[in-house]
């Protein structure tokens, strides 16, 4: 197990916890079929719910859905291409009342995904727009792991369409100080 | 696939993916992740990783795909919940398999939870629990 241990930056990092990760965003455009069309093929997702229209509404469904795991993709940020590799990828400029470039300057740059969990609550379909909210749900004691000291930051999406809740991410990352590897607490 | 036709202990059909770099950039691009370590080998060796590796979205848009095409169109997803471990690169194929863990009825739906798994030759890659429902 990961030894862990309190220290002064957690303490500071606390006052995020429950806290938005940056303001509510909307998608760039509602769920569409061409998207769907480019996700389908790229995938090579044969289920014919997602295009053809027929068959879908004879299905629970009655009419075209989305593949569910295309949640995030409707409402990822346009990105700023120039520059992205120098941002570490960050599509693009990223809030800073946000725990994570308090840990990037802390020295904690590494960062590696750890678990994903999303719910559906419905599938969507074409015409839904989406906002997300984006909150804080736990940062962690800083633990050691084999890739060395860091904190686990743990926040959940939440996704309406009009004043619906449509589905649910939580997502946590490691985020951890590459040059405290093989170390011990 | 019907209700009547699953039970506790069976095993979903396999899937092996050919990882290439081109399905790993099809899915960046197509789930509009930019990330330059989903399509640029070089960007994601200066961050320590092998090589350019499948993002998140597309992990779990194969997880879906596995769960449809073996229980069919009719079927709801609910939810996937995933540990991510090795990351998936070009050359290395990912194996999908799975398992029916618990069967339920709630109302008209056929509650079914599936243990599921994508692992290539460095271990791991995604393993965890999805949810789904057919009409019972």
């Amino acid at each position: 197990m990961a030894d862990e241990e309190v220290d002064e930056l957690r303490a500071q990092l606390e006052k995020y916890v429950g806290r938005p990760m940056g303001p509510p965003s909307e998608a760039p455009d509602p769920v569409n079929v061409p998207m769907i069309r480019h996700w389908v093929d790229a995938l090579d997702d044969q289920n014919p719910v997602y295009l053809d229209e027929e068959f879908a509404r004879g299905t629970r469904f009655g009419g075209l859905v989305a593949p569910p795991a295309m949640l995030q993709a409707w409402t990822m940020p346009r990105p700023k291409i120039e520059g992205i590799a120098e941002r570490g990828g960050s599509p693009g400029e990223i809030p800073r009342d946000n725990p994570i470039p308090v840990l990037d300057e802390a020295g904690y740059v590494g960062t590696l995904a750890t678990n994903s969990e999303l719910e559906f609550v419905r599938y969507l379909r074409p015409g839904d727009h989406l906002r997300v909210t984006t909150a804080v749900e736990s940062i962690s004691n800083r633990k050691t792991t084999s890739l060395g000291k860091g904190y686990f930051l743990t926040w959940v999406t939440t996704y309406t369409s009009g004043e619906e809740v449509v589905g649910r991410q939580l997502f946590r990352i490691f985020k951890f100080d590459p040059s405290t590897i093989g170390s011990r607490s | 696939m019907r209700c009547d036709e699953i039970a506790v202990g069976d095993e979903l059909t396999p899937f092996e993916l050919p990882v290439t770099s081109t399905v790993i950039v099809a899915g960046a691009i197509a789930s509009r992740d930019f990330m330059p370590a989903h399509h640029d080998a070089e960007f994601a060796r200066a961050q320590g990783a092998p090589d350019m590796f499948m993002n998140i979205l597309t992990t779990n848009g194969y997880v879906a795909r596995f769960v449809s095409d073996w229980a069919g169109p009719e079927v709801q997803i609910r939810n996937i919940a995933i540990r991510l471990g090795v990351p998936a690169v070009p050359g290395k194929p990912l194996r999908f398999t799975g398992q029916v863990t618990a069967k339920r009825r709630e109302g008209n739906e056929c509650v079914v939870e599936l243990a599921v798994r994508a692992a290539n030759e460095l271990g791991d890659h995604a393993t965890g629990s999805v949810i789904a429902s057919l009409p019972a």
